[in-house]
């Protein structure tokens, strides 16, 4: 791991920016689906392409899982990826307003629209902090029930280093769970680390 | 909000452009309708504008939608439905009414927050993409790559009949291979055991004049009373050698050894017959030679499954190929005593009508199954475990009296037994005239 | 005479940030700390007034801090500051004896008002 991409100083900021935009992702989740939201703290690392699916596999275990992937864009550029476990995602139909017994067209539409709300949630209110304009894509299916640590290849990443942000989401009472990992090439690691420093100079 | 009404080019723009657009606020009052909503909803702006949008258009999913409008306004944030997942959010005729194959104009929607003064939205807006098109490749596209999918695993169970035929013919020229070298090795056997053959015979000539001569010494011995050392001696000797018995038992002997040089005669003039492999001539042939040469040389697979019993009918030489025929009841007799559990009984009957010869051979064992009975001539087609049987026999057996203008039938008993009848012409010019049984 | 006030967060940047948030006018001596022990530390060293806790941190979390602290009957004005700003997360610390839940990113009227509201600022 190396940190020289961004300064201590930077990914600390990050690392507190980003607890910030969790909260208040998880309140308004919390207010939409009108449960409470069990937040991790946030884990931000810089990773060499090899090492992405590993630490896939190391936060999610070698389960099958199921993926959503959402681009953001604007100031900073990345992907983010919401990893399901398989049989967690229909225990939350009825909060998103769909039938309980959701069949498997509507358990994707479901996780496109939690993912969608989770990755708009969290990224937008760290973007907003540091007065950073940043969109969304569409989210789209990455990957349906496969083995975590195949989910992404390193000849897939197209850079030498990726910012890799770590988020847990869990619901109070119910089984659903999903992590959400942010993913931005070197030279949009870097134009973080500038609006952060600019950031912590108007602090 | 920056309504288009206030500003001519952009409400040009929002009408005329081919997206959906409408908007609806807090209350779900719908606050924007454009023309593509109008054309393909049939509702004019000003007949839906100001209402409830699920007044208007009670068949939209409701409990859902508003939910999905509502994070919109909540969360200040982009939504989107894909028609991969949900085809459409209204149900929109498309542009493709006669070679389109889909009833409903599929579509991609895209939520967005209006943020009006300050922080809060107060209006979300929907535009939706007619993804008709698209759909209809993607779904001509899912269907190529299923055909190639099936084409494939099509390809790929050929694959494995042909190794497997291929191994077959490996096998079989193995088989070749070992019939002509055991015909080789009969012909070599041949001429020992007819130098041992004719030796014995002369062996037992001499031994019988030996023993002719021995009788007159023994009838002389009575002339050596006045040498009567010589005569004990001669006495011991008997006694020592026990003559009596050795006199007895040569003939035995050498009636032992021409028996079983008759024997190998037999296995080898069997193994000649039945491995002239390559021999295609069409020759008048007794089909009971055949059976018994056959049962000899598979006796060690049948033997301890099963008595054989022989009722041989009255029948004629028939116009065959001798060599081909073996292989037919080699393929039944196998088969035979392959049903047979523990132990059983083969019947071999043979019969004659009109200018047709009958073989049959039934089992004891478990029968076949219902469902098996129309696949049993199939090639590769065996319920014997993996390693035991080709799945060919029975497809082989079957052109091979095919070719003999002939048929085979069968009947099953599934747990007492099956039999399977062979009817062969009598000479092959017969053929075309009617068919026998 | 100044007040003492605790800033416990392991977040430079947040504690920084909170600091700045303080009224300007008001007269404080600061103290910080990263975790729940320096916290306790701290606060066991010498009198403080008002504690500005972080719930979720390293070593020994707020809600730990918290729980200590009414165990123990010490006397000190906790003020939660946290990113969780679910109904349900500030409920559970006044429950746990915090006087007040201000919420991340902190903004300096937010903090002036829950001063003002506790008389902790005239």
């Amino acid at each position: 791991m190396s940190a020289v991409i961004l300064t201590d100083e930077q990914r600390e900021a990050l690392q507190e920016i980003t607890n910030v935009g969790m909260g208040q992702a998880g309140a308004s989740i919390a207010t939409i689906l009108n449960e409470f939201v069990h937040l991790s703290v946030p884990k931000i690392f810089i990773l060499r392409a090899d090492e992405i699916s590993p630490s896939i596999v190391s936060l999610v275990g070698d389960a099958e899982v199921s993926a959503v992937r959402q681009a953001f864009h604007g100031a900073f550029r990345g992907e983010a990826i919401v990893i399901y476990r398989n049989q967690s995602h229909t225990d939350i139909a009825d909060l998103m307003g769909y039938d309980p017994d959701v069949d498997t067209v509507e358990e994707y539409e479901l996780i496109l629209d939690v993912t969608n709300i989770l990755v708009g949630a969290c990224l937008g209110g760290v973007a907003e902090q540091i007065r950073a304009d940043i969109g969304f894509s569409a989210p789209s299916i990455m990957a349906e029930h496969i083995p975590a640590g195949r989910l992404i290849s390193p000849d897939e990443v197209g850079s030498a280093w990726a910012l890799f942000v770590e988020v847990n989401f869990a619901l109070e009472g119910r089984s659903f769970a999903c992590h959400l990992i942010a993913l931005m090439p070197e030279e949009e690691i870097l134009a973080v680390g500038k609006a952060l420093d600019w950031f912590m100079e108007t602090l | 909000m920056i309504h288009p009404d206030n500003f001519p080019l952009l409400k040009f723009v929002v009408d005329r452009v081919e997206v959906g657009i409408f908007a609806v606020d807090q209350a779900m009052r719908v606050t924007l309708w454009n023309r593509f909503m109008a054309v393909h909803s049939g509702r004019a702006a000003d007949e839906v504008l100001g209402q409830n949008l699920f007044d208007c258009f009670p068949e939209l999913p409701r409990k859902w939608l508003e939910k999905k409008i509502q994070s919109v306004f909540v969360l200040k944030n982009y939504s989107f439905t894909s028609w991969e997942h949900r085809p459409y959010l209204f149900r929109f005729h498309h542009n493709r009414p006669i070679t389109g194959g889909i009833d409903t104009m599929q579509q991609n929607c895209t939520f967005l927050p209006v943020r009006g003064d300050g922080e809060n939205v107060n209006h979300v807006c929907v535009t939706i993409f007619d993804y008709t098109d698209t759909a209809l490749y993607q779904g001509r596209l899912k269907s190529a790559i299923a055909d190639l999918e099936a084409e494939r695993s099509e390809q790929r169970i050929l694959i494995k009949k042909l190794e497997e035929a291929h191994n077959q013919l490996l096998q079989s020229e193995k088989l070749a291979s070992i019939g002509q070298l055991a015909a080789g090795v009969a012909h070599e056997i041949n001429n020992p055991v007819g130098f041992v053959n004719s030796n014995l015979g002369s062996l037992e000539k001499y031994v019988r004049d030996w023993a002719r001569l021995l009788d007159l010494y023994e009838q002389a011995e009575e002339c050596l009373a006045p040498h009567p050392e010589v005569l004990a001696g001669i006495r011991d000797t008997k006694r020592e050698i026990d003559i009596d018995f050795v006199k007895d038992d040569i003939r035995q002997l050498i009636r032992e050894s021409k028996d079983g040089l008759d024997r190998v005669k037999n296995i080898v003039q069997d193994l000649k017959d039945f491995s002239r492999v390559g021999e295609t001539d069409w020759q008048w042939a007794d089909v009971h030679k055949c059976l018994d040469g056959t049962l000899n040389v598979v006796w060690n697979e049948i033997k301890y499954k099963a008595d054989v019993v022989k009722e041989y009918g009255k029948i004629p030489e028939i116009e065959c190929i001798p060599s081909q025929l073996n292989q037919v009841f080699m393929n039944l007799l196998v088969n035979a005593a392959h049903a047979i559990a523990e132990r059983g009984q083969i019947v071999l009957r043979t019969g004659h009508e009109r200018d047709w010869v009958s073989v049959s051979v039934s089992d004891t064992g478990v029968g076949i199954a219902p469902e098996n009975i129309n696949r049993i001539y199939d090639p590769f087609f065996t319920t014997k475990p993996v390693g035991t049987g080709t799945g060919l026999g029975l497809s082989i057996s079957h052109s091979i009296i095919s070719k003999h203008g002939g048929r085979i039938d069968m009947e099953s008993v599934v747990g007492s037994g099956t039999t399977f009848r062979v009817w062969l012409p009598v000479c092959q010019a017969v053929q075309a005239q009617g068919s026998p049984g | 005479m100044s007040v003492s006030v605790l800033v416990v967060d392991d977040s430079p940047m947040a504690r920084k940030m909170l600091i700045k948030a303080l009224p300007p006018s008001w007269d404080v001596t600061i103290t910080q700390a990263s975790n729940g022990i320096e916290a306790l530390a701290a606060y066991r060293t010498g009198t403080v007034d008002v504690m500005f806790l972080d719930l979720t941190m390293p070593e020994m979390d707020g809600y730990q801090v918290l729980e200590t602290l009414r165990k123990e009957d010490l006397n000190c004005l906790v003020i939660v500051v946290s990113a969780d700003i679910q109904p349900g997360a500030q409920q559970r610390v006044r429950q746990l004896g915090a006087i007040a839940f201000v919420k991340k990113p902190v903004k300096p009227a937010d903090v002036q008002s829950v001063l003002k509201e506790y008389g902790i600022l005239v």
